[in-house]
């Protein structure tokens, strides 16, 4: 029973933080935004920002003409993914939504990291312990809880279903 | 024995180079039901579900568990998979009944279910509910941009012309796996100098898939394939878990994707547990759904010959194409690998998704000569350009696509040419010749192109990458050479994928970076008189219409 009790708990943390009950004071995620707000490049561009907080309109052909522009600075944000989290789900797809919410946490993640964590997950790759030092620092480095338990789970059927490193 | 005339005749017929065989339910040779599928079932307890298809959740394989965890609405579920399949199986061409009210039974059905409802349609019943489930109201197509000898520039000019035709999504990939980073460079400079808002992918391994759209290089992926049973999952190098994590990977930088099954792919892989090919691919899809992405591509795919060498293997491919619109996922429908020698099968092929219509008809139709497909060969290509806008044109249906004029075609292909040029020039990479540019304009294979280094442009590809070359870059050598329209388009593909409207089911982007997608501009089909209509669509229709090959009345000579 308690493989269910986990899952109920997973699942409780997705929803509570799909609902946008979340400590943080960012104005953007107490708004909810909706299939009346989409397409938010229509609609919202003014509040839509790059990584490093320029607004669309700050980003034209001359600045990058003229190098003001970082080469990865043209990147989605946290914010703009749980925005249109929030559209997806009151289309009613659930889980798209939650696959934004995981994503949003993502974000943060460096290119190169983030590559070695998805190869981690591969069968056989990883012992029990490599993916749960992942999913603490998922947690503790990133505040990634959702992807953290994502690994956690992971973890946990790769044990019980043979998936882990040696099992092979 | 003497023979017959008549039957020596017929034996020497394309058709009957086709290879079919008996079906053969142990070895997974079976379309749509084996003796061995799961029949559907459904426990519920306290929101989790602890027993599926006849199997308790201690017994579940890591897909099962994927599913009952993520895939299935439960809150439905009990009550949907108490009902007779054949009703939810009316409710697919039952007019009266809205697409958003089907999508409430069948997202709460569970892989044998899906198949058990499947399992009622004829292929006439299958296109009246892709004309109702498909998730955008127009359908759309993709086409694969490619060449034998992975030549950038002739990539280029292919991807503008492809572009130019009205294909929505552009997939390229390599003959050599190490030119990668020219292939997504060449298409995404050819497809928004065709026409600004083509999506395009690079179909290549998973890591390096994901790397070339992290740098702006592509703007969409497809190839993230799922297998219906453990065995070809692991074998595939994969978990539910890891390619769950990957799809989250490619939505945190803003890059659209869907994953990709077909039916057959098990029994190749030699794991298919006894079941059918329908009963798998059920799973696949349920698989896609689990993990949040927005669409799969499926319809056996580059597996073709598998269930089209069973009895109703074409009837479970549409059947599959379905089941996927019906988890209310954006579909994708194959037909993007020759199989048959006969034109009349071929064509048969894709005449439910064509007359039913799809999210993208093909995936993808071939933009090049099959013979420089390196997808090993698409069910149609070039040559069949005119075949499609005629029976566009008969049968008032779209198939995404439509006439151009040559003199347009050599335009755009010239200028496509030059602009990759001008970024070649300017990222340092190994410079592309007048006679190149001029070569591409007029080519229609790669031999028609003059020779380049290989070993150097492979060289300056893994060059690119280890330089951390980005979009934005392309974008300022596109704007320092002066190709301001070019170098705009693909700035503006850039500020989409900060938005992410691209990234919601089914979107594609009109001309003017309009998105389109099941949120905006859902599939409103409620029977006659409704829904998308090419007939009805004054500028598309003139494209079908008003074609070179027409003869008017008033020119002929009495």
């Amino acid at each position: 029973m308690s493989d269910i009790n986990d899952l109920v708990k997973s699942i409780l943390k997705q929803v509570n933080q799909s609902d946008g009950v979340t400590t943080t004071t960012d104005s953007h995620s107490e708004k909810q935004y909706g299939v009346e707000d989409y397409p938010l490049y229509e609609q919202h561009r003014d509040i839509i920002k790059t990584p490093s907080g320029k607004s669309l309109g700050e980003v034209t052909l001359d600045d990058i003409k003229n190098n003001r522009i970082d080469r990865k600075d043209l990147r989605i944000t946290a914010e703009a993914l749980k925005m249109q989290g929030d559209v997806a789900g009151d289309a009613g797809r659930k889980t798209l939504q939650m696959n934004f919410d995981r994503a949003a946490e993502l974000t943060k993640i460096p290119d190169d990291r983030l590559l070695e964590m998805y190869n981690a997950l591969r069968p056989y790759r990883s012992t029990k312990d490599e993916l749960l030092e992942i999913a603490e620092e998922l947690r503790s480095k990133y505040d990634a809880t959702i992807c953290a338990n994502w690994f956690e789970e992971a973890a946990k059927y790769y044990e019980s279903r043979k998936k882990l490193k040696g099992d092979k | 024995m003497k023979r017959q005339k008549r039957f020596e005749k017929l034996e020497q017929r394309p058709i009957n180079k086709d290879v079919i065989v008996k079906e053969w339910p142990e070895e997974g040779f079976v379309a749509m039901k084996s003796p061995n599928d799961p029949e559907p079932s459904i426990k519920v307890q306290d929101g989790v579900i602890v027993e599926m298809d006849g199997k308790k959740r201690e017994d579940f394989d890591l897909i099962d568990m994927y599913i009952a965890n993520y895939g299935i609405n439960i809150a439905n579920a009990e009550k949907v998979m108490a009902m007779d399949s054949t009703k939810i199986a009316k409710m697919l061409i039952d007019p009266n009944i809205s697409h958003k009210e089907v999508l409430k039974y069948t997202t709460a059905m569970t892989p044998a279910k899906g198949q058990d409802v499947i399992n009622q349609l004829d292929f006439g019943e299958m296109i009246m509910g892709a004309k109702k489930m498909r998730e955008r109201r127009k359908p759309a197509n993709q086409s694969h941009v490619t060449n034998y000898i992975d030549n950038p520039v002739e990539l280029a000019a292919d991807a503008a012309e492809a572009a130019l035709r009205g294909f929505a999504e552009e997939e390229t990939t390599t003959a050599v796996s190490r030119d990668a980073p020219f292939n997504a460079l060449s298409v995404l400079v050819g497809s928004q100098t065709g026409r600004p808002g083509v999506l395009h992918q690079c179909s290549v391994d998973e890591a390096t898939e994901l790397q070339l759209g992290m740098r702006g290089l592509t703007s969409y992926a497809e190839t993230i394939s799922v297998y219906g049973t453990d065995r070809s999952f692991t074998d595939g190098d994969d978990t539910p878990w890891s390619k769950g994590f990957l799809a989250s990977c490619y939505a945190s930088r803003g890059i659209k994707m869907r994953f990709t099954s077909g039916s057959g792919s098990e029994v190749l892989m030699g794991y298919p547990e006894g079941k059918s090919m329908l009963y798998l691919e059920a799973r696949c899809i349920l698989l896609a759904k689990a993990s949040g992405v927005q669409g799969l591509q499926n319809g056996s795919l580059s597996c073709i010959s598998i269930p089209t060498a069973v009895p109703n293997g074409l009837r479970e491919v549409l059947g599959e194409n379905l089941l996927c619109m019906m988890y209310d996922l954006e579909s994708a429908t194959g037909s993007d690998q020759s199989f048959s020698h006969s034109s009349m099968r071929r064509t048969w092929r894709f005449m439910g998704q064509f007359i039913g219509g799809t999210d993208f008809i093909c995936s993808g139709y071939g933009a090049e000569p099959n013979p420089d497909n390196t997808f090993a060969g698409s069910n149609e290509d070039v040559y069949d350009y005119d075949d499609i806008h005629f029976l566009s044109r008969d049968y008032g249906q779209s198939f995404g696509i439509h006439s151009i004029k040559e003199e347009e075609a050599i335009n755009v292909r010239r200028k496509a040419a030059k602009a990759l040029q001008v970024v070649f020039k300017g990222l340092g990479l190994p410079s592309i010749t007048d006679e190149e540019v001029e070569a591409a304009t007029y080519a229609d294979v790669h031999e028609d192109m003059p020779k380049r280094d290989k070993v150097a442009d492979m060289k300056a590809a893994q060059d690119m990458m280890d330089r951390g070359i980005t979009a934005v870059d392309v974008i300022k050598a596109l704007a320092d050479g002066d190709v301001n329209d070019v170098a705009e388009a693909i700035l503006n593909l850039q500020k989409q994928k900060v938005v992410g409207d691209y990234l919601q089911t089914s979107a594609i982007f009109d001309e003017n970076w309009h998105v389109e997608s099941a949120v905006n501009e859902g599939n409103d089909y409620m029977g006659p008189g409704t829904g998308y209509r090419l007939y009805d669509d004054p500028d598309e229709w003139k494209k079908v219409t008003d074609i070179p090959q027409v003869i008017d009345p008033e020119h002929f000579d009495m």
